[in-house]
């Protein structure tokens, strides 16, 4: 295809130039101004992050990736296609914030019924569908209604449908909502996997300590701006402070450390103590994971 | 992500294959739906009711069969095309199951177009399956009056071929004919119209209850509207702005009595095929219309 050359590796994958939105109120509701002037890229192959309070505007800003709604001012491009052309949407998979889907099919029904919009065919969607099934941990569920799946395997078939056309750009709002521990991570894992099969990712989320262990880079929006954004490391690593973490230290060696910390005289000594596993690892480590089909 | 890129075609604005995909969906949703029951519930209607009154005039015992049978289909066919159509639109809303098809490469146009087609195979669908129980019924019928008949004319030893040819020729131009079948086409374009009325509606109202109410209030006013401009209009007044105003209202409410080939069909008349045709025609005209007017609605809202 002409568009696939024509995209160099500098292009971006996403590009939000000053958007802003403006949601018209009515007879008993005031306009709401959603997002104001943002701007932020996203390169290929990295996983952003979008982050922030409840109503701070992610979930729009998404819509308006995909063209689900009109930017009151600025605009959003997809591979350097404006993403109010319906073709830019060839090249994103998207899932949505608690999504549903229609609750009469099955979940390999969905999976192709998806797929045919994206103009797949045949064999080569019963592949696809296969291989995403598996993906997503759904094999043993797929000839089940999704009328009757739980919420996670809900995001699962979602994430599955996202990427039945195996699009270079994924948006995933808030996948891991309303998931036990075990699905969260499950989530989070395929999120790492499809990361270093050089997918492009743009996700929101909430839960900040599984955004920090997937996203290069975030944005915190407040309030419908941007208001800190930038390298997820340089971001959060505390320049002044070392960290050392030591096993089967005997009290002397400690004592010791202590008393060279003391002769140091910019030095400080700001903690020491035991280390605490997250309470998520904890979960997950006492409870059984029963794995797939749930 | 799979070894092997995937054989994407390239996008084009327009995809038989895609409408056709959503068009399927939406049959499988309302079949699962069990909307069909209504189809076996007025089959059963309609041969019931060809073996009751035997009391009455052969005639019209075949003219009450018809006029029973075309009214359970004129009631199958608008309450499936208010009650489906009016289902699908605001629950994909609703259930944001919208947001996953209108975030793949599936114009509005497309969607909506999809959505339209479904129903109408249904209705279709359900139409045709009728239309040969309906005419089966009418059939049997038929042939039973006119055993009797000849029976009783041989009763009374006046069987000569021309009685019997004659009591055949009148029975039949009361049971199974030709323009049977064109009054059921007609009862397919008049639920086609009001399927593409319903999903005007449905694209700006957000409730499916209000979509089926206003758009039943429509389905009347459209069965009256002829009554209505010729009373206001004709009877009266005579100037130009009266025909602009008698068209305006035609536009907005589509004029239902204009599809009613029925009472022609019950009674046996022949359809000719110039009035079939120019029946076809208007219901083109209002659906492509309808569907227009629906789009420019629906490519505006905000999802
Ligand atoms: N369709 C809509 N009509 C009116 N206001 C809306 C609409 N969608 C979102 N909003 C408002 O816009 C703001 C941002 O919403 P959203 O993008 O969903 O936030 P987030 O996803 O960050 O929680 C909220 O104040 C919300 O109430
Ligand atoms: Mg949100």
């Amino acid at each position: 295809m002409s568009e696939a050359a024509a995209t160099t590796p500098l292009q971006p994958a996403v590009t939000v130039e000053n958007f802003s939105k403006v949601f018209k109120g009515t007879l008993s509701r005031k306009p709401v101004l959603a997002v104001r002037e943002l701007s932020f890229n996203v390169q290929a192959g990295e996983v952003y992050g979008l982050i922030g309070p409840n109503g701070c505007g992610k979930s729009t800003t998404m819509k308006a990736m995909l063209g689900l709604l009109k930017p009151t001012l600025g605009k959003a491009t997809i591979f350097g296609r404006d993403s109010e052309s319906v073709a830019s949407r060839q090249d994103v998979g998207f899932l949505p914030e608690n999504p549903y889907f229609y609750k009469h099919l099955t979940g390999r029904e969905t999976l192709h019924f998806y797929g045919k919009l994206c103009g797949l065919r045949g064999s080569e969607l019963k592949d696809r569908m296969a291989t995403m099934l598996d993906l997503v941990g759904l094999k043993n569920a797929a000839d089940r209604r999704v009328g009757g799946y739980s919420k996670g395997m809900l995001q699962r078939i979602g994430l599955a449908q996202a990427m039945i056309q195996d699009p270079r750009l994924l948006i995933l709002d808030e996948p891991t909502a309303g998931v036990d521990p075990a699905g969260s991570r499950r989530i989070r894992d395929l999120i790492i996997e499809l990361k270093e099969r050089g997918i492009t990712i743009v996700v929101t989320s909430h839960l900040l300590e599984q955004m920090q262990e997937v996203c290069d880079r975030v944005g915190i929006m407040s309030q419908g701006r941007m208001v800190r954004e930038g390298r997820l490391e340089d971001l959060i690593s505390v320049e002044n402070q070392t960290e050392i973490i030591l096993e089967n230290a005997s009290a002397e060696t400690l004592s010791k450390i202590r008393e060279l910390v003391g002769q140091d005289a910019a030095a400080k000594l700001v903690s020491l103590g035991k280390p605490r596993t997250t309470l998520e690892r904890l979960f997950l480590e006492s409870t059984i994971q029963t794995g797939e089909g749930e | 992500m799979s070894a092997v890129p995937l054989t994407i075609h390239p996008y084009s604005s327009f995809s038989l294959s895609r409408v056709w995909t959503l068009a399927t969906n939406t049959v499988t949703q309302l079949l699962r739906m069990r909307i069909l029951w209504f189809l076996l519930v007025f089959s059963l209607i309609a041969v019931g009711a060809g073996f009751a009154f035997p009391a009455m005039s052969p005639e019209q015992q075949l003219k009450l069969l018809k006029d029973v049978a075309f009214g359970a289909l004129q009631i199958f066919s608008i309450v499936v095309a208010i009650a489906a159509t009016a289902l699908l639109l605001p629950r994909d809303l609703e259930d944001r199951t919208l947001y996953t098809i209108l975030s793949k490469p599936v114009p509005r146009y497309e969607y909506l177009f999809g959505k339209l087609l479904g129903v109408l195979l249904l209705i279709g669908g359900g139409l045709l399956v009728m239309d040969v129980i309906f005419s089966g019924v009418v059939w049997l019928k038929q042939s039973f009056i006119i055993a009797d008949q000849i029976a009783a004319l041989e009763h009374e030893q006046q069987a000569s071929p021309e009685n019997v040819a004659a009591v055949k020729a009148i029975i039949s131009k009361y049971g199974l004919t030709i323009s049977l079948h064109a009054g059921v086409w007609a009862v397919f374009l008049k639920a086609a119209v009001i399927s593409a009325l319903a999903l005007l509606i449905s694209c700006f109202a957000s409730s499916t209850l209000f979509t089926i109410v206003i758009t039943f209030g429509f389905t009347i006013a459209g069965h009256g509207q002829q009554l209505a401009r010729d009373w206001f209009l004709h009877k009266h007044l005579t100037a130009g702005w009266e025909k602009g105003l008698s068209a305006i209202i035609a536009v907005v409410c589509p004029d239902l009595g204009a599809f009613d080939l029925v009472e022609p069909a019950i009674r046996g008349d022949v359809i000719s095929s110039a009035a079939l045709l120019s029946v076809t025609g208007l219901a083109a005209l209002y659906i492509v219309g309808y569907t227009t007017v629906a789009y420019l609605f629906f490519v505006e809202k905000e999802l």
